[in-house]
């Protein structure tokens, strides 16, 4: 079977869940082909209730979304600013 | 009887009169663009003796309401030549509404000297100040605290508003005596600095006790208030933790975060000088990751920043760690909180001090990267040379000095910390607010990037002339009430946000305003400094973006700003 890598980052306390994880320092995740941003998360063993904005490449994604080979994919919890 | 207060600069007198009734309903941004439109000629010098500053706290300011301590400053703008309130956090806002003051207006100018105000609870009173002369902001402050009384709200400027310099601000200070809560935009500090007052020292001793008709009322509303703001995930829990510039990375992600000044979208260091990474160096140092700004605030989020020279810079925001970090592709926080705490002293805007330096890096008379060259050449500020002059007077002066052509500013400001190509909603802002480019005056990246208030596509034009017009409306009345804008993240998911800040201020002043009013009066705020501007000599041309932003692709996503002429849809109403 294929596989994805991608290139995962974690920010603002969602790092916490994953053991050994720094908050936005890519960690190298492979998943089979044709996965899931929802099993991205079940992989890395973050509760789906955590995520609030999920970027691939710079773009807002669902959790349903097939990710791709070789995405850039970084997670967040609720933030904000200005 | 509520307090009108006039210093006249030129006459060395103080009037204190009763609020005219025109005003009484009035607060905040509401107050200073009806004055400025009524009393200031459009088409006068910004930093002659036509010019009036008003300085305000908006209508909650002084009261419990959770995060109602904003003080605006209103006057005619040296930097864009238009309207500008610019509003601070900070003690001194409550101060003055617990006077029962509703408002201070500085006229005229003084020949020559240096000048103190001094008002409490039965005295405002015009000081000769000359020994005060040149200070920076954080002696002067620590002077004038021990002096006059060491629980005083101090606004003040510093050496950039004292030399009329474009891009000075007015701060005040916090709880802890920082004078870093900053009126910044727009060069307000160089009007100020054009009179002659060097700082206006605000005494009273209480902080919540401004009046309210319907105690009770108040109260259960401003509970209710508070409740929606921490049960908010942004403003009760992302914010708290790791204050503004927990933006930094989502940004950086989202391909929206000017690099070396606009050139691309996303900085390889952001990480190492985002949100996290400051929370986690400020407490490793003995600071603060969370901070209220003034006394009532249950969002906190602000920060204390030990520098290595022992000093603190308090707060870092995201604007400033934006543009003296990406912006000027420097990824140490040090040299970012170094910049920031001399703008702070010197009396400087940050933003537009970051946009200044991103042009000068780009002409070459400065290296980007270089935070010690940047750090040096800002020192130039105080002493008042040609470099410093320069820095002081901002982007579009800077770019026309060195004749370069990737200058983002709009009506003479800089563009703060969101590409306008890929973070759509805020350029059609920056273009068409009545400010000068100013994220906060439509802040559309909550509903393009932090899918606060709904999700409108960052990249796409559809939907963002709609999501700028409801915000700026929306801000503009936010604006007057002295709320931190940062409770529109709850007020704009929550339905029960907007009516119970309308129950406030129907408890408060024994009104019946419904939501409509709240709306009219935002569009009312907007109509007003419209109306200055274009007697000022606005035009559409004026509401556009700088040409590279449509002629040049930003990575990673590519695009480029599209709309021109639907830009002037913004103000259909
Ligand atoms: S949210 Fe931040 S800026 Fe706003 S009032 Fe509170 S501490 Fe000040």
């Amino acid at each position: 079977m294929n596989c994805l890598l991608l290139e995962v980052r974690l920010y603002s306390g969602l790092e916490k869940f994953v053991a050994g994880a720094t908050y936005g320092k890519p960690l190298a995740v492979e998943l089979p082909d044709g996965a899931n941003v929802k099993e991205l998360l079940a992989k890395l063993n973050i509760p789906e209730v955590e995520v609030f904005s999920i970027l691939a490449n710079g773009i807002h994604r669902h959790l349903e979304d097939v990710l791709n080979d070789g995405d850039r994919v970084a997670l967040f919890p609720p933030v904000g600013g200005g | 009887m509520l307090k009108f207060i006039r210093i006249d600069m030129t006459a060395k007198k103080v009037t204190v009169e009763e609020t005219p009734e025109k005003y009484l309903a009035l607060g905040g941004r509401a107050l200073t663009s009806q004055f400025i439109l009524d009393e200031v000629p459009a088409e006068c010098h910004p930093l002659g003796a036509k010019n009036k500053l008003i300085i305000t706290p908006g209508l909650l300011s002084g009261t419990n309401a959770p995060s109602s301590g904003r003080l605006s400053i209103g006057g005619k703008s040296p930097l864009t030549g238009g309207i500008k309130e610019a509003n601070a956090g900070g003690i001194t806002s409550q101060k003055i509404a617990n006077l029962g003051i509703k408002a201070i207006v500085i006229e005229g100018m003084a020949d020559s000297g240096t000048y103190i105000a001094r008002v409490t609870a039965d005295n405002v009173e015009l000081i000769p100040a000359d020994d005060l002369a040149g200070k920076g902001t954080y002696e002067l402050t620590s002077i004038l605290l021990e002096r006059y009384n060491p629980k005083a709200g101090i606004i003040c400027i510093g050496p950039a508003g004292e030399m009329k310099m474009l891009s000075a601000g007015i701060t005040n200070n916090d709880m802890e005596g920082n004078s870093s809560r900053y009126a910044g935009r727009g060069g307000l500090g160089a009007v100020m600095g054009s009179k002659g007052l060097k700082a206006i020292v605000v005494e009273a001793d209480k902080t919540f006790d401004a009046p309210v008709k319907d105690k009770e009322r108040f109260k259960a509303a401003a509970k209710k208030f508070a409740q929606i703001l921490i049960q908010h995930p942004v403003s009760g829990d992302g914010l708290p933790k790791y204050g503004t510039n927990v933006l930094m990375n989502i940004i950086n992600e989202a391909g929206g975060l000017p690099t070396r000044n606009f050139s691309t979208g996303r900085f390889d260091a952001a990480n190492e000088v985002g949100g996290e990474k400051l929370a986690e160096v400020a407490t490793a140092r003995g600071g603060k990751a969370t901070h209220a700004c003034h006394p009532g605030c249950v969002i906190r989020c602000s920060n204390v920043y030990p520098m290595p020279d022992g000093k603190v810079c308090s707060p870092i925001e995201y604007e400033t760690a934006w543009g003296f970090g990406p912006n000027l592709d420097i990824s140490d926080l040090d040299v970012v909180a170094k910049l920031n705490y001399i703008c702070n002293d010197v009396g400087l805007d940050t933003i537009e001090v970051a946009g200044t330096l991103g042009v000068l890096m780009e002409a070459g008379a400065l290296q980007f990267g270089d935070g010690q060259g940047a750090i040096t050449a800002l020192e130039e500020v105080a002493k008042g040379t040609p470099l410093g002059r320069i820095i002081g007077a901002g982007a579009a002066v800077a770019g026309k000095v060195y004749g370069v052509t990737r200058v983002p500013t709009v009506k003479g400001q800089s563009i703060p910390a969101y590409d306008p190509r890929s973070v759509r909603g805020n350029g059609v802002t920056y273009a068409t607010t009545t400010m000068g480019a100013d994220h906060t005056a439509g802040y559309a990246v909550t509903a393009n990037i932090l899918k606060v208030g709904g999700f409108v596509d960052p990249t796409k034009d559809g939907g963002q002339i709609e999501l700028s017009r409801n915000l700026q409306i929306a801000t503009a009345a936010v604006d007057a009430t002295g709320l931190c804008l940062f409770v529109a993240f709850a007020v704009l998911d929550n339905p029960e946000g907007l009516p119970t800040i309308v129950e406030m201020l129907n408890a408060q002043y024994g009104t019946e305003l419904t939501v409509d009013d709240v709306t009219a009066l935002g569009q009312q705020i907007l109509k007003n400094e419209r109306e200055f501007n274009a007697k000022a000599g606005f035009t559409k041309a004026d509401d556009r973006l700088p040409e590279f932003f449509y002629e040049e692709e930003l990575a990673p996503h590519n695009t480029k700003f599209d709309l021109k002429e639907k830009l002037d849809e913004v103000f259909n109403f």
